[in-house]
């Protein structure tokens, strides 16, 4: 048997062998580095599904949701939501333009969760809450005086809700701002993210 | 604190039955620790609370830091941030006590919270120090190692054809 003969053979026989060891290497050399960093933010109803949001709130029971946070900002990061909550003319947190730029609302905040996200990881945080409020049908205006969250008593005592003719309901909207810890400022900076559930509060049965 | 004193002193010294002066000396002994302790955050005003609150956000800014670096060198610290999360559960009750002017309960929640987070730091360095040896044993064996021994092969076969190849012409020529 001519090595010569075989020549083809044997260089396809060493190079699959070489490719074989040098994987390895190859397989972190040839990944297509990260480009995109960014953070999702998400609201899940009680079965873990975006279907069956509460929407009509009877008083003082309990209804839960999944506030979820997705990092893939490339580090581990250090996240503030911030709970809120407004009637229809209280100001929102701005939906468009580029995310960098948006603001949040200027309500105070009730309740600050910070949590902690490993890069690449998701954490859901499950939030049970209840609202105590009256019905005043005479003034046709719904007075906040509680909002339990997590076994938290908020006081929003402070906001009304007036009728809304359009849509028939007394609407209220439970929101949730995302926050981003700044190393370098030692502070949060507003993420440009918030998802929130606007809510009917005239079943006081 | 100073009514069970003041009953204290008529049960030792008013005729009472030696068995009641055991009872209540007892009753002393075991609930005078507790009373002594709990007075600090009973009796926390604004300021300690405040002072409290902001040492434990520094503390969860350190141990954030440490997290993350040992996040970085690849360690698995989910079980960290597992502490670091309900730690920040705490300090955020801590904080909302403190804004409803509960000092008392923002104090105890701050305390709670310092707590949890003793030893953090040095297990989340720890977390690093065997993340980073385990990473640079991986880049040894699967990078360094990977590619040498690829070019090992490719000369080794290049050595072996020319080997064979001179062989091969030297029986040729006999």
């Amino acid at each position: 048997m001519s090595i010569k003969e075989h020549g083809l053979l044997y260089w396809v026989v060493v190079g699959v062998l070489a490719l074989l060891v040098a994987s390895p290497f190859l397989s972190r050399v040839l990944v297509y580095p990260r480009t995109e960093f960014f953070t999702e933010l998400w609201i899940l109803d009680a079965n873990h599904r975006a279907e069956k949001y509460s929407f009509n709130i009877v008083r003082n029971q309990n209804y839960t949701v999944y506030l979820g946070v997705g990092n893939h900002l490339g580090y581990c990061a250090y996240y503030m939501v911030q709970v809120k909550f407004r009637n229809q003319t209280q100001p929102a947190p701005t939906s468009f333009g580029p995310i960098e730029s948006r603001l949040p609302s200027s309500l105070p905040s009730l309740f600050n969760m910070t949590v902690f996200v490993a890069d690449e990881q998701v954490l859901e945080i499950p939030i049970t809450f209840s609202f105590n409020y009256t019905w005043d049908e005479q003034f046709s205006k719904v007075e906040l005086l509680g909002l339990r969250l997590n076994g938290v008593w908020l006081n929003i005592s402070d906001c009304k809700l007036s009728w809304d003719a359009d849509k028939q309901v007394f609407r209220g909207f439970l929101f949730f701002e995302l926050w981003l810890y700044n190393a370098d400022t030692n502070s949060f900076k507003y993420h440009g993210r918030f998802v929130g559930l606007w809510f009917n509060m005239t079943l006081s049965v | 604190m100073f009514c069970i004193v003041c009953f204290g002193l008529v049960v030792l010294f008013g005729g009472w039955d030696l068995r009641f002066r055991f009872c209540f000396i007892l009753l002393f002994v075991l609930v005078f620790p507790f009373v002594g302790l709990s007075t600090p955050c009973f009796g926390a005003n604004g300021e300690d609370a405040l002072s409290v609150i902001s040492d434990v956000e520094g503390r969860i800014v350190v141990c954030y830091r440490a997290v993350a670096e040992a996040d970085r060198a690849g360690a698995n610290v989910s079980s960290l941030l597992r502490v670091l999360n309900e730690a920040c559960w705490l300090l955020s009750r801590a904080k909302l006590a403190y804004s409803q002017g509960d000092f008392g309960t923002a104090v105890a929640y701050a305390n709670e919270c310092r707590s949890m987070l003793d030893g953090f730091v040095d297990e989340a360095d720890g977390l690093r120090r065997d993340a980073e040896a385990a990473a640079h044993w991986d880049f040894m064996v699967n990078f360094v190692g990977s590619a040498v021994g690829a070019i090992c092969i490719v000369a080794g076969g290049y050595a072996l054809w020319v080997f064979l190849k001179r062989r091969e012409e030297i029986t040729e020529r006999v």
